[in-house]
């Protein structure tokens, strides 16, 4: 339960500042950005405080760019002043999330672009992913004996948790489908909190298919309680203390033609997986995969190849995009 | 003291979690201690740490809430496999006095919650640095290494000490236990001493600080000042100078005792700053609170001992400590500037089973710091070390315990076998014989029987001769 490596948590904030200014106005349950970023570096401050090798990356997705504001890893920018009345790590975490977020939106931003939340997921799982190679290499120069009580997964128990403000976009389906599935290669849990706006279907799906928890905030003014209860504990500590886990999870995809978010797709076999309709629109998709030219040559009498990849009449609803072979898929 | 990890076997399972010897001390303090030792945010933090995964999590949910809250709605998030483990942190959490007991309303205790909401926050004190002193300003700052290396020098001097037997350390150990004086000769180090030696070298610190905080006590010395100044050690940063200015007589004191044992560096003994070296500043992590190769003292890390079927040893080492330990259970034959050459022999072994130290031990520290070319055998599903190797020190254990000695009488000069066989029969019912002997008509009772025994001979005499 409690090993020689800390736990790691990369934090990816959306900070859309038109949805931010919504979130202010809304009437039931406001929440202006300055009072979220306390209650988050009280959060912060929470996963280093609980102990001392615990890790910690906080990415900001801005309207169309993403940047990483802290890793506890990076030397300080500068020799941070000293304050007697404060802990050295949480002192510098906070000047230096605080700093980069300032920098950041007094920087030119097109604030009518959307938040570029894919692209800082996208970022904490590279950062992961060189983290988990360079700490695989570092186990092999451990003795055997080490190495052997240490066990696979329990070297550290990385965790992406995703709090957004933005609605789902559609045209950021298959990067987020992308980034699960490294996610789930990788062994990352990716949990998610909708602070404010519509339900997303793709965060919620993403927690749902890497074992984390996707958590609609409905009291806002609550939200450093929910935070903690729900997504500071590590995953050991789930099986102990239970975190709200999803009854419900919303399976629909979106159309790869048109980008919209459908109940209802076809499957075609090779190149489109999920379209709203096999409507003309579509494409004619190439014959690709070589063993149907063969059938097709095999033919006794030569008809002309099917224009249309998608099977005809054939609707099949898409559930569960998880058969997906991540390797045909680059981001 | 290289940091190869002690040879222990966790799986990761819940129960295998040792919870940390300095908060059986702090259960042991009164209710008062306590609430005193919480006023401050770098204990909680601290202590926070020390504490178990889920106890810590239960105190960071019950942080932000104002009031009370039910003790079933908690208990509604436990599963039902956590249920015991719930109940457990619950109790340490009590008996810590964090989280008071009561079976309808959990609260944290209201000193614990406003100063570690405060530590988390950024506030409370975690050391003054000290001033940019213009006239001392060309002075260089102080470097890393050389507070690693007055470090690991001070620690090394204090375990080096302990196997050579060779002052205000002494009398410390003295009183763990992990030394002792044997028929009034000089220290020699304890079998307990020598599973210290096994211990990494963050429980050997906490070991030491314990006894040192027992020490306190005795000594009239504030408790709450001794553990908070420990604690804000900790919580400080490495390479940093703090001032001294602000600390209590008490602590003054400390400091001392704290240079002393390598957890704090001054540049000298009337200096009004002082820097924290890794040890203190990782008291409160499981990370290894020692660089290993610095200066004079290079122990690899992996372990440097090679031990044949012949019993010789190769020890690849210029550390002194290490062959130091070595010394005490394998004759040393030569000595090159980076190896030991000894072998494992009777009496080097029979040397260290004298001074306490067990098969086990010797066999356990050989596999902690075996040279990764031994570890190479587990690859290959042979043992680690070689099993005539360890099977003789083993034997060797059990020849010194081939007597075993026994208070009790002896019973003899019978006057007829009748009688022998009748004394006998009733000693065999009460189940005192340890040995008999009937062709020489006698018998050792032991000495719980004798009692009964006499009474019984004496019986039989007074009827046989009325």
């Amino acid at each position: 339960m409690d090993n020689h490596f800390g736990s790691h948590l990369s934090v990816v904030v959306d900070l859309s500042p038109a949805q931010w200014h919504r979130a202010a106005a809304d009437r039931d349950s406001p929440l202006a950005v300055d009072a979220f970023v306390s209650q988050l570096l009280a959060f912060l401050n929470a996963h280093i405080a609980l102990k001392h090798e615990n890790s910690l990356a906080v990415f900001a997705a801005f309207p169309g760019k993403s940047v990483m504001l802290y890793a506890s890893t990076d030397p300080p920018d500068r020799p941070t002043p000293i304050d007697p009345n404060s802990y050295p790590p949480f002192k510098r975490l906070d000047s230096t999330v605080t700093a980069r977020i300032t920098a950041q939106l007094a920087a030119d931003i097109h604030p009518e672009e959307p938040s570029a939340l894919v692209g800082a997921i996208t970022k904490a799982l590279c950062c992961l992913s060189c983290s988990s190679r360079h700490c695989e290499s570092n186990l092999l120069f451990l003795p055997d004996i080490n190495r052997l009580s240490l066990g696979h997964d329990e070297a550290s128990d990385p965790r992406i948790l995703v709090l957004s403000v933005s609605p789902d976009l559609a045209t950021s389906y298959i990067p987020i489908m992308n980034s699960i599935f490294s996610a789930q290669k990788l062994k990352i849990t990716i949990d998610a909190c909708q602070i404010f706006g519509p339900d997303t279907v793709f965060l919620q799906q993403a927690a749902h298919l890497t074992g984390g928890s996707y958590l609609y905030l409905d009291r806002r003014d609550a939200l450093l309680q929910y935070l903690i209860m729900s997504f500071l504990p590590p995953p050991p500590i789930r099986k102990v203390l239970a975190v709200p886990t999803q009854d419900r999870i919303d399976f629909r995809a979106a159309c790869f033609c048109h980008k919209n978010i459908v109940d209802i797709g076809s499957c075609a076999q090779s190149a489109y997986p999920s379209s709203a309709s096999p409507c003309p629109s579509v494409p004619p998709v190439e014959q690709s995969s070589p063993s149907k030219h063969y059938s097709v040559s095999m033919l006794p009498v030569r008809r002309p190849a099917p224009q249309h990849q998608t099977v005809a009449g054939e609707y099949t609803p898409v559930s569960s995009s998880s058969e997906w072979d991540p390797g045909h898929q680059r981001i | 003291m290289p940091t190869a990890q002690p040879y222990t076997y966790s799986d990761g399972d819940e129960r295998s979690y040792v919870p940390h010897p300095l908060l059986s001390f702090l259960q042991s303090q009164s209710q008062n201690t306590l609430t005193r030792l919480y006023q401050k945010p770098s204990s909680c933090l601290s202590i926070f740490r020390l504490l178990a995964p889920l106890e810590r999590q239960i105190i960071m949910n019950l942080l932000w809430l104002e009031s009370a809250i039910a003790a079933s709605t908690m208990a509604a998030w436990v599963t039902r496999e956590g249920k015991k483990l719930y109940d457990e942190a619950l109790t340490i959490l009590s008996r810590l006095n964090i989280l008071p007991n009561s079976a309808v309303k959990l609260a944290l205790n209201a000193t614990f919650k406003s100063a570690f909401r405060q530590a988390i926050t950024g506030g409370g004190s975690f050391g003054v640095p000290a001033e940019k002193d213009d006239r001392h300003d060309k002075r260089q700052p102080v470097e890393l290494e050389a507070l690693d290396g007055f470090a690991l020098e001070r620690w090394e001097t204090i375990l080096h000490y302990m196997v050579s037997s060779g002052t205000g350390v002494l009398f410390l150990l003295q009183r763990s236990g992990l030394m002792a004086s044997l028929h009034n000769s000089a220290l020699q180090i304890t079998s307990a001493g020598f599973q210290f030696l096994l211990h990494s070298p963050h429980d050997q610190l906490w070991d030491l600080l314990l006894q040192y905080l027992h020490l306190a006590e005795e000594r009239q010395m504030d408790l709450v000042e001794v553990l908070g100044f420990i604690f804000m050690l900790s919580t400080m940063e490495l390479g940093r100078e703090y001032s001294t200015e602000n600390l209590s007589g008490t602590q003054k004191a400390m400091l001392e005792d704290l240079r002393d044992y390598g957890l704090i560096w001054q540049r000298k003994p009337s200096s009004r700053r002082f820097s924290p070296t890794r040890l203190a500043t990782t008291l409160t992590s499981s990370s290894p609170p020692l660089p290993t190769s610095t200066g004079t003292s290079s122990g690899p890390q992996e372990g440097f001992i090679i031990l044949e079927t012949n019993y010789r040893v190769y020890a690849y080492t210029d550390n002194p400590l290490q062959t130091a330990v070595l010394n005490l259970f394998v004759t040393l034959k030569y000595r090159f500037p980076n190896l030991v050459v000894g072998s494992i022999t009777r009496d080097s072994v029979k040397k260290a089973l004298s001074n306490g130290i067990t098969a086990d031990q010797i066999i356990s520290y050989l596999v902690t710091h075996a040279h990764p070319q031994m570890r190479r055998n587990v690859i290959f599903k042979n043992p680690l070390l070689p099993v005539t190797v360890q099977d003789q020190i083993r034997l060797w254990e059990l020849e010194r315990n081939r007597l075993k000695s026994q208070e009790g009488y002896l019973y003899t000069a019978f006057a007829s076998q009748a009688d022998y066989e009748f004394v006998l029969n009733y000693a065999k019912e009460l189940g005192v014989v340890l040995w008999e002997n009937p062709t020489k008509r006698c018998f050792f009772g032991s000495l719980e029987g004798h009692a009964n025994i006499k009474g019984f001979i004496e019986r039989r005499t007074q009827a046989g001769s009325s």
